[in-house]
């Protein structure tokens, strides 16, 4: 799976996992931040994207000091699990 | 004990659209269908959901809960084997979300408590109301009721045989109630009580009307189908017939045939 794959398809989890209404996956900037501003995704979400992460690719984080930066885009997060996936 | 009714509405008759009444988009995307169709009723009833500001009370009542949500946890407790199971089913199934998501919509921290007592939730919710506007609080006060059908619980209630008899229903009815008449009260809430055995109509008349035009409702889930809240519904069609020029409607809860609640509506004159 070639990156741009794997962003796509992060976006379509993100997009059915947190019920993101009105929202395809065109509309989602990869490089945007996902919380605070962008997605504006809150930390009940971060929860369910840990689940994502996990549940598809086998991805755990090691430790949640490694959170802030992973979580920060889709991008970020595409990025983790390239390097990380089982 | 008495207090008055404003307005009350099911959900059937929400005509605002669900982005207005539910404004901001991270609740509403979290919300079931329970949640979206009870909260939706709730905040068209008060007007809209600057008026949630106003509320003192807000007293809700459900036999079933969020049963969505309930059984989409447990399925994802069994298939993920207790491991990895997602917050917002587990968050959003308890029986008390429909209030507090109102609540949470414009942030009022007012009293605020979920009855669930099976087919007499929606009498209970409405007997701490009473209490309240005896007690001198309850100026502004939001009731109401909602249960949701699934297809697992229509199938365990389909095995019962509860539908040989009955139709299937779910609902949410609110309504606005206050402590003291105004000019926009359109009954009044005369009394409710929990007798001890089951009556029959002639004994429900004899015991409770005040008036011998009263009419009595007989809530055997032949008005809004079979589901533990159908008495609100049962309540809403009282307070259409005092609205129409009945001076009294009794409301007689025959939840399964035993432990039964009157509910007694007047016309506020």
């Amino acid at each position: 799976m070639t990156m741009e794959q794997l962003i796509q398809e992060l976006k379509e989890h993100l997009i059915e996992e947190l019920n993101l209404e009105d929202i395809t996956p065109e509309d989602i900037d990869a490089e945007a931040p996902l919380f605070g501003e962008g997605l504006g995704l809150d930390s009940i979400d971060a929860l369910e994207i840990i689940l994502i992460l996990e549940k598809n690719y086998g991805v755990r984080l090691a430790n949640s000091a490694e959170a802030k930066p992973v979580f920060y885009s889709v991008k970020t997060l595409a990025e983790y699990v390239m390097q990380n996936r089982k | 004990m008495r207090c008055f009714v404003q307005r009350v509405m099911t959900d059937r008759e929400v005509t605002t659209d669900l982005k207005q009444l539910i404004p901001d988009a991270a609740m509403r995307r979290r919300m079931s269908r329970v949640v979206k169709m009870a909260v939706s009723t709730a905040v068209e009833c008060v007007g809209g959901v600057e008026q949630i500001d106003g509320l003192d009370t807000i007293l809700t009542a459900t036999g079933w809960g969020c049963l969505a949500d309930s059984e989409r946890f447990l399925r994802n407790l069994i298939s993920e084997q207790e491991q990895l199971l997602n917050p917002t089913p587990f968050i959003q199934s308890t029986f008390n979300t429909v209030g507090g998501q109102v609540a949470l919509l414009r942030h009022n921290h007012c009293y605020n408590v979920t009855y669930v007592h099976r087919g007499h939730s929606f009498e209970d919710a409405l007997l701490d109301a009473l209490m309240r506007a005896a007690d001198g609080q309850g100026a502004q006060m939001l009731v109401g009721a909602f249960d949701e059908m699934t297809p697992s619980q229509h199938r365990i209630m389909e095995r019962m045989g509860l539908f040989r008899t009955w139709k299937d229903g779910e609902g949410a009815v609110f309504a606005l109630l206050t402590a003291c008449q105004t000019e926009h009260s359109v009954a009044e809430v005369a009394g409710i009580d929990f007798p001890s055995e089951g009556l029959d109509a002639a004994a429900v008349h004899a015991r409770y009307a005040t008036d011998e035009r009263t009419k009595v409702i007989w809530n055997d889930w032949s008005i809004a189908g079979c589901y533990p809240t159908a008495s609100a519904q049962a309540f809403r069609k009282a307070v259409e017939l005092i609205e129409q020029g009945t001076p009294e409607v009794i409301v007689y809860n025959a939840y399964q045939e035993a432990s039964p609640a009157v509910i007694r509506v007047r016309w506020v004159g």
